[in-house]
């Protein structure tokens, strides 16, 4: 920067910075305290540093179903991730439009979405009970989790669309594509990198969802369900170890669709386009 | 290349466009001929972009119909109108080479890899961006991509090509030099271009036939020429420039020519060839900016008791370069402006607020429609030259 | 080159059989294609939301024993709640905590905002910055509560700092399970629903707005009192509903970070609900849901979010 700035620049990066420390800060202490000896406790002076509370959470005997809840995390996760871009990004494309009930179907989504999540999960709970079927997380935790990714997606819908111009599905159209064509070669193609956002935030909420899973999920627990039950039960490192772990899930996640969305980005501002290429050959 | 086929003959037929409430274009009509250049002119909202999107296909009328080649395209799919249009901001597709981006259209109806690219190669060689095949669109300048855009709307032969503003993206420079260009191609290929603009200047610089349009209806179409030199009222006179607008109550007329007084006294002339405008009728008329002789009127002088003579003081002085732009303060809400030749008036240069009286000659007085019943005879074919 | 006469547009268009039915089938079929777009959201909306919701209305009407719900239409239990003197008490601690956490993640997310937008100047800056911002918010939100237990603690890292420097001699015992832990708490969880609506607002202010602003005089705080305040509030009216929603709707911070001692209409609820008291925690669902629908009502009333929303 050539200008000198203003004082308040300063003021203010101090105040971010403080800011990202209280946002970072507690989570890198428990990644730290995770490694914590066999013998230390829940807070610092690091007594040694080891695996056991890491080795304590494979071996299951003491804390209960870890394993079993991360796969059906996972799984429920991928599921949520799909439905939510398909649908969301679906019903975006369609409220580009003005259609009678716009309005409705716009609040009805954001009321969805702000509804205290326990109050979903009561409702689908008791809508189970009352048709006599048993709540499980892959239906009913499924549906519980989808009132919230789905206006959520739709919501970036919104945003990656509103600076989406529609000239370019017009030129496609006038150059022949059919509707399909235009969706396949244009819409999508130039819309990826929200759609994979999309996707991200559809896996990362379902993935960390408790209170709308809470009253839903049945008998079988999903991750933060059973990460919930320890905080309750469970008094020594493990609990950290458990939260280091699914943390990292959650950061490999948001790498993969960052650094896709970077490189399509990229490849779009600057590459050679390879299949032209190649075609030059 | 065979042509998409047919005559590029544009009829828009008592088209009305209304979105909800707001009526963009009112019961329009408009015949552009096969192979013309025709420019649709007017200011934003006035209905011109509507039109075009009617034309390709991106909207449907409310009322009316198009047809192109004499048959009606209402319905048809764009592809199937023989039209292709260049965008205002040529929405070229970020995500695909400029090759990729012209052979668009041959993938689209499944020509294969090889063949798509060779004739693509060949649009590119013409409009000179052979060697930016495989670059991104954004890694052009502004005028390389409305080039590419040209390349690619031309390459399914379309009998009409529509422009929706195509120069507005670019400097002045790029524009001047891409409007000759753009006529070139025109003639070259000889189908039909439509031309949506805002500048009175490159519509004239263009064009054979130039439409301009207010509020949704047509003021006048006309060849270049015509609109230029023979606005037919006050409307296209005050949009297009170039004109005074002169107005007066009749007085009475003589052997074809009226005397009119004009608001602030000044006796004027005008040629009324056959009519009889009644006395106390306002009249309009229009004068060359560049029929008018501006002498500096000496402290003290009386104002010439003459017609055609007016009086007043220098409002503004803006130099052109080849001539000076002299606006005189002669009513209060008209803008009067004489161009002077460069050498004449830097003989004897004018300041602002000189006392000045302009004059010019009755015989190139251009009567106007307002305030006349009757409908002079529309300026009809002088274009077709 | 002919121009067609006027009149010749009236002879054509009555000879254009183009009827106005058929125009208006053109302008339907978008309309269609739109409803068929978006009724996947809606029928997934109306089975997972919709109709629970409805199904929580119904039974916030009924009886209920010690193992089942009974249907019928009684009025009790929403007779019972507004008798209990721990209504009031559980809705005046949920307000508390959303007025607290509401002015401080306003305050941190509009300066954040107000950072990112307009001081740091490198767009890749800016992306990176808010990125860091975002990422947390992706990840575990019990993990990222729980994780300040070694930081508040009794023997917690901030008793530890501030004994070792001196500042205190005997730990401070206010830090954790108490009032200030759930407001910390929530203040981690939530900062980000505020900022990223601010930013949104606030970046799409025109640059030069300030710049003439500053041009006529205005100092720094006038130019955001004048200009960038009243260009965000759309962005501060989004980041306000999901706050106060998200604080009003949460039971599960207030009881982890209080330990247990204060609570909040939702946690109550929540009690009812796992001693299988399903009408009464219904009927105060219905009840909280009608309170947070005036706000966000009230909200919508002061600023249109949906231009916001939907461009």
């Amino acid at each position: 920067m050539e200008d000198k700035r203003p004082w308040t620049f300063y003021a203010f990066a101090a105040f971010f910075t403080l800011f990202v420390l209280f946002l970072y800060g507690p989570m890198i202490v428990i990644y730290i305290l995770s490694f914590q000896g066999p013998n230390g406790g829940m807070t610092f002076p690091l007594n040694g540093v080891s695996l056991h509370w890491f080795e304590a959470l494979i071996s299951q005997t003491r804390v209960g179903d870890i394993a079993g809840a991360f796969h059906r995390s996972i799984g429920l996760a991928v599921l949520v991730a799909l439905i939510t871009v398909s649908v969301s990004v679906l019903a975006g494309l369609g409220f580009r439009r003005r259609f009678r009930g716009s309005a409705f179907a716009f609040y009805f989504a954001i009321a969805s979405l702000i509804m205290p999540g326990l109050f979903v999960g009561l409702g689908i709970a008791l809508t189970f009970r009352l048709l006599g079927l048993e709540t499980n997380w892959y239906l009913s935790g499924l549906g519980a989790q989808l009132t919230w990714t789905l206006p959520f997606g739709l919501l970036i819908m919104f945003a990656v669309l509103g600076r989406f111009n529609r000239s370019y599905e017009e030129a496609a159209t006038d150059l022949g594509a059919t509707s399909w064509q235009r969706v396949k070669e244009v819409t999508l193609p130039m819309l990826l990198p929200g759609i994979i956002g999309v996707a991200l935030f559809g896996f990362t909420l379902s993935y960390d969802e408790l209170a709308r899973t809470a009253l839903t999920a049945g008998s079988e627990n999903t991750l933060p369900l059973e990460i919930w039950a320890m905080t309750t039960n469970v008094t020594s490192p493990t609990l950290y170890a458990v939260g280091a772990v699914t943390t990292i899930v959650s950061f490999l996640v948001i790498s993969i669709a960052l650094g896709s969305i970077a490189f399509i980005q990229r490849r779009r501002a600057l590459g050679i386009r390879q299949e032209s290429l190649a075609a030059t050959e | 290349m065979a042509n998409a086929g047919g005559s590029g003959e544009v009829s828009v037929v008592g088209v009305t466009k209304r979105y909800g409430e707001t009526v963009a274009v009112k019961d329009l009509s408009l015949t552009i001929p096969h192979g013309a250049y025709c420019c649709l002119l007017g200011p934003s909202g006035c209905g011109k972009t509507t039109i075009l999107r009617m034309i390709a296909g991106h909207e449907t009328p409310t009322r009316g119909d198009i047809r192109i080649g004499g048959t009606s395209v209402l319905g048809l799919p764009q592809v199937r109108r023989g039209t292709a249009m260049m965008f205002q901001s040529y929405a070229l597709f970020p995500h695909r080479s400029v090759l990729d981006n012209v052979a668009f259209a041959l993938k689209m109806r499944g020509t294969g890899l090889s063949e798509r690219h060779a004739a693509a190669r060949e649009l590119l060689a013409k409009v000179q961006l052979e060697k930016f095949a495989n670059r991104l669109p954004p890694q052009l300048s502004g005028g390389q991509q409305q080039r590419v855009a040209l390349a690619r709307a031309l390459i399914t032969n379309p009998r009409v090509l529509l422009l929706d503003e195509p120069l507005s993206a670019l400097d002045e420079y790029l524009r001047l030099r891409m409007r000759g260009e753009l006529r070139r191609v025109q003639k070259e290929l000889g189908i039909t271009f439509i031309h949506v603009t805002h500048t009175q200047l490159e519509a004239i610089a263009v064009a054979d036939m130039v439409v301009v349009m207010a509020n949704g209806h047509i003021e006048q179409a006309a060849s270049a020429r015509d609109i230029f030199v023979a606005p037919r009222n006050a409307y296209v006179t005050r949009f297009v420039g170039g004109q005074n607008v002169l107005c007066g109550k009749v007085e009475g007329v003589t052997d074809g020519t009226a005397v009119l007084v004009s608001e602030r006294g000044a006796r004027l002339a005008f040629p009324v060839s056959g009519r009889q405008p009644a006395r106390g009728a306002e009249l309009y008329g229009s004068i060359r900016r560049d029929r008018i002789a501006i002498e500096k009127l000496p402290a003290g002088s009386l104002p010439p008791n003459e017609l055609n003579a007016i009086v007043g003081e220098v409002h503004t002085i803006e130099n052109q370069g080849s001539y000076v732009k002299v606006t005189v303060d002669f009513a209060d809400d008209e803008e009067f402006v004489a161009h002077v030749p460069d050498d004449e008036f830097f003989r004897d240069p004018l300041d602002i607020g000189d006392r000045v009286v302009a004059r010019w000659s009755a015989s190139d007085i251009n009567l106007l429609d307002d305030g006349l019943n009757v409908r002079p005879a529309m300026p009809m074919a002088a274009a077709a030259s | 080159m002919t121009v067609i006469d006027p009149t010749a547009g009236d002879l054509a268009a009555s000879s254009v059989s183009v009827p106005d039915a058929e125009v208006e089938h053109a302008v339907d079929t978008g309309e269609v294609a739109s409803w068929l777009q978006v009724t996947p959201l809606m029928i997934l909306l109306t089975l997972f939301f919709g109709l629970p919701m409805l199904v929580v209305l119904a039974v916030s009407f009924f009886d209920f024993d010690r193992t089942d719900i009974i249907p019928a239409f009684i009025f009790d239990n929403y007779i019972d709640l507004f008798r209990s003197e721990v209504t009031l008490r559980l809705y005046l601690s949920s307000l508390k905590f959303a007025a607290i956490v509401w002015a401080v993640t306003l305050i941190l997310g509009f300066n954040i905002a107000y950072f990112l937008v307009f001081h740091v100047r490198s767009l890749l800056w800016q992306i990176g910055l808010f990125l860091v911002c975002t990422v947390p918010f992706l990840t575990s939100n019990i993990i990222r509560m729980i994780s300040w237990i070694p930081f508040l603690g009794r023997n917690g890292i901030f008793n530890q700092a501030l004994e070792r420097a001196g500042v205190i001699s005997h730990p401070l015992e206010f830090l954790l399970f108490s009032d200030f832990a759930v407001v910390v708490a929530y203040v981690h969880l939530f900062t980000l629903f505020m900022v990223v609506p601010i930013f949104n607002s606030m970046a799409r202010i025109d640059k030069s707005l300030l710049e003439a602003a500053r041009d006529a005089g205005a100092g720094r705080f006038r130019v955001v009192a004048e200009i960038v305040l009243p260009l965000s509030k759309t962005g501060i009216a989004l980041g306000t509903i999901f706050v106060v929603t998200l604080v009003m709707g949460d039971s599960f911070v207030v009881r982890t970070m209080s330990g247990g001692q204060s609570a909040s209409v939702v946690s109550a609820l929540q009690n009812e609900v796992a001693a299988l008291q399903y009408p009464p925690a219904a009927a105060s669902a219905i009840i909280m849901v009608i309170i947070v629908t005036l706000m966000v009502a009230g909200i919508l009333r002061l600023v249109d979010v949906r231009k916001e929303l939907a461009g």
